[in-house]
């Protein structure tokens, strides 16, 4: 079942990224596609192809799996709604063997249940199809540094699961709440301020920025509050 | 020649529009007049003439107080036939306002029976599973009934938009539901809590005699067992949570030798409470009481066969409803396609002009996503409001406006002012700011309002500008301040504006 992905212990945390620095990165991130419209593929391969390496692509969930982990790109671009069981079958499965490959998810959907779905499955990140290329590529790459990309409609899906008081005495409480701190930070996200923006706003270094939204995604996958479940499902239901 | 069969089309417009509204004849009169069908069709194009849409559309007419609730109710309304259209679809013949009963999973102990009764009947669950618990007393009164209604209620059916329906069903998504966690220690204080009250029933004298209670436990989890058979839509579920593994597989999984060994069993079971009653009551001792096993025991097989033909009534009312909901899609996609068709057939005709072609198509986008994938927004909250001016301005102004809401509420008077000025900001930030994108923020906690407009364009300095922006001054910060809100502006050159709007609720 929908097991979140396990995660480096400190999102953000130093070593990680310098590990990921001093791999003496050579080329280009790698990157694998998987859409189930060719003309999409081909688009996204037009856009982000100069400035990052497109190693591989697939159509379906069977074939996405067979791709990427036979050619472990730094990130996949992965699509939502795909024949065979969707992006979740595929985070799944990829995550079984590989828990650390990264994901970047988007959709043309904005439904709350499958934002959310998708990135407790294990994706570090979710935007929609509109996104320009540019703003792709940036995407791509701070998802394989390791940090997580929230477009301004996760941050207020994230503000609204989290919003509210917890009815249950949970086990942990500290997953099923956002800090201070996190929240303001989403906050201003949400109102459209990029990373670089809402480091200056805070006063905040772009990388305490990072910390504080990888702790939000850590947050996402692994709460088991019992709101978020119930309200991706709910809030469809008005 | 084709700007000839452009209007040609235009002109056998009306028709389509006529077939449209045979096919809502049921909606409300509100909705017929403002015809959101014609609406949506992307075509501000005249039909007299040459055929082309004007470049700069109609400038912005001045919001005039008042009008914005009648554009609001206009915009909502798709929205709203969208909401009817689910509605129909789940219960065809129902008129009741008030939720059928149903059972639901959301939230459920056992069935979901309580939960969906206390939907139904608009009382507290706790109330009705007290109840329930209250019935067990008079000869298990409550389990029995519990059962007959687990059986007797349709699983609840959620229709979603149509877009990730379409997904689920060619399995484009994923399909398991998040399983619920297993409280093991409130199962077995559950457990503990039953079969403390069994005995207590039974030692008090009110519950089944002592001869009878083992026979009727017996058939009671034999009957469960076979009649398990036909609750398919819970097996899938079961199954799906079993998430392949193999040794839950026989008593959770449909079909083949899992269900023949679980017929068998429960059928064994039924037996062997006839035997055991058989073998109480003596031998041969008379025939009268054989002949009353005779009798029970086709009342079994009864029980046995009930399930299905239950179900075989139920998948037949069910075929009927997905031939009114297939009629209606086919209906709705025609007019989908047909209004994709014509913006396509715009686009190529204004091929050169890069501005107008990104509206069409954005226009578009808007209104396919809120169809396939939107949620359905009661049209009287601040959130549909916001996403209405948001989408005028966009069409009005060529610039998308992005809008995230966190809460939501009625709207009321001020919450109306609100809207009002974030429309106006909006407006000021396409018209001024150069922003390719306008970012609009809500949010609405207990006890107030706040709303976020932010462009990234080439901002202003409040100093140098002054009074001689009306537009900020009039329409934003003096509306705010007559109904009791704040409102601030922050900008500066190069780094774009924000406005930031306040109103207690």
């Amino acid at each position: 079942m929908s097991t979140p992905a396990p995660q480096p212990a400190q999102p953000g945390v130093a070593g990680e990224s310098t590990a990921s620095e001093t791999e003496a990165r050579t080329g280009p991130y790698t990157v694998v596609v998987v859409d189930d419209h060719a003309m999409f593929r081909s688009g996204v391969k037009a856009e982000i192809g100069r400035a990052v390496a497109v190693v591989g692509e697939a159509a379906d969930a069977e074939t996405a799996i067979k791709v990427i982990l036979a050619s472990r790109p730094d990130v996949v671009l992965l699509d939502v709604h795909l024949p065979g069981g969707g992006g979740v079958e595929v985070l799944r499965k990829v995550h079984e063997s590989d828990p650390d490959q990264k994901f970047l998810a988007l959709s043309v959907s904005d439904a709350a249940e499958d934002v959310i779905g998708v990135i407790r499955a294990g994706a570090r990140g979710y935007v929609t199809k509109s996104i320009n290329g540019t703003e792709l590529v940036d995407a791509i790459r701070r998802v394989a540094e390791g940090d997580a990309v929230f477009s301004p409609r996760l941050a207020g899906f994230v503000l609204d699961a989290f919003s509210g008081s917890i009815d249950v005495a949970t086990v942990d409480e500290d997953l099923d709440r956002l800090s201070q701190r996190e929240r303001e930070v989403l906050r201003l996200i949400a109102r459209g301020y990029a990373y670089k923006e809402v480091a200056k706003e805070l006063f905040i270094s772009i990388k305490t920025v990072e910390t504080h939204v990888s702790s939000v995604l850590r947050k996402l996958q692994l709460s088991n509050r019992h709101q978020l479940t119930r309200w991706a499902t709910d809030r469809r239901l008005v | 020649m084709r700007v000839d069969s452009g209007s040609t089309r235009l002109v056998s417009r009306p028709n389509q529009c006529e077939a449209r509204g045979v096919m809502s004849s049921t909606k409300s009169p509100g909705v017929d007049a403002g015809s959101p069908g014609l609406e949506a069709l992307p075509s501000p194009v005249p039909v007299e003439g040459p055929a082309s849409i004007p470049p700069q559309p109609t400038p912005p007419p001045e919001p005039v107080e008042g009008r914005l609730d009648e554009r609001i109710a206009r915009k909502a309304q798709p929205t709203m036939r969208a909401t009817e259209f689910t509605a129909r679809e789940t219960e065809p013949t129902a008129d009741e306002s008030r939720p059928r009963a149903t059972r639901v999973a959301e939230g459920a102990m056992l069935g979901g029976v309580c939960t969906g009764l206390a939907r139904h009947l608009g009382l507290p669950v706790m109330l009705i599973r007290a109840a329930f618990v209250a019935l067990l007393i008079f000869q298990f009164l409550g389990v029995i009934a519990y059962g007959a209604l687990w059986l007797l209620l349709p699983a609840e059916q959620t229709a979603a938009a149509p877009g990730i329906e379409a997904a689920s069903r060619k399995g484009f998504r994923d399909q398991s539901k998040p399983r619920r966690r297993v409280d093991w220690g409130m199962l077995v204080a559950l457990v503990a809590f039953g079969s403390g009250l069994l005995w207590l029933v039974q030692s008090s004298g009110f519950g089944i005699s002592q001869q009878l209670f083992w026979p009727v436990a017996f058939a009671c989890a034999g009957a469960a067992l076979v009649w398990r058979q036909a609750d398919t839509e819970q097996q899938k579920r079961w199954r799906a949570e079993a998430g392949g593994k193999a040794w839950l597989a026989p008593f959770v999984a449909r079909g083949g030798w899992p269900a023949l060994v679980r017929v068998i069993v429960g059928l064994g079971l039924v037996g062997a409470a006839f035997g055991i009653v058989f073998a109480q009551e003596g031998h041969i001792d008379q025939l009268p009481e054989v002949m009353a096993m005779t009798t029970l025991a086709l009342a079994g097989l009864a029980v046995v066969m009930a399930p299905w033909l239950h179900r075989s009534r139920t998948a037949l009312n069910q075929a009927r409803a997905d031939k009114v909901r297939a009629d209606a899609r086919a209906d709705m996609a025609a007019h989908l396609h047909d209004s994709v068709l014509q913006t396509l057939a715009m686009i190529q005709r204004q091929a050169d002009d890069p501005k107008v072609v990104q509206q069409l198509a954005r226009r578009q986008e808007r209104e396919l996503r809120t169809w396939l994938y939107g949620e359905e927004l009661p049209e009287t909250t601040l959130k549909a409001a916001l996403t209405t001016v948001a989408a005028e301005v966009e069409d009005e102004r060529g610039v998308p406006v992005e809008v995230v809401v966190v809460g939501d509420c009625e709207t009321s008077d001020a919450v109306q002012a609100l809207v009002r000025a974030a429309r106006e900001a909006m407006v000021n930030a396409a018209k001024h700011s150069g922003a390719d994108q306008i970012d609009v923020y809500a949010e609405v906690d207990d006890e107030h309002i706040e709303v976020f407009v932010r462009d990234r364009g080439s901002g202003f300095d409040l100093d140098t500008v002054g009074d001689d922006r009306m537009g900020v001054k009039g329409s934003i910060l003096d509306r705010m301040e007559r109904h009791g809100g704040k409102a601030g502006v922050r900008s500066s050159p190069g780094e774009g504006t924000e406005v930031r709007l306040e109103i207690m609720r």
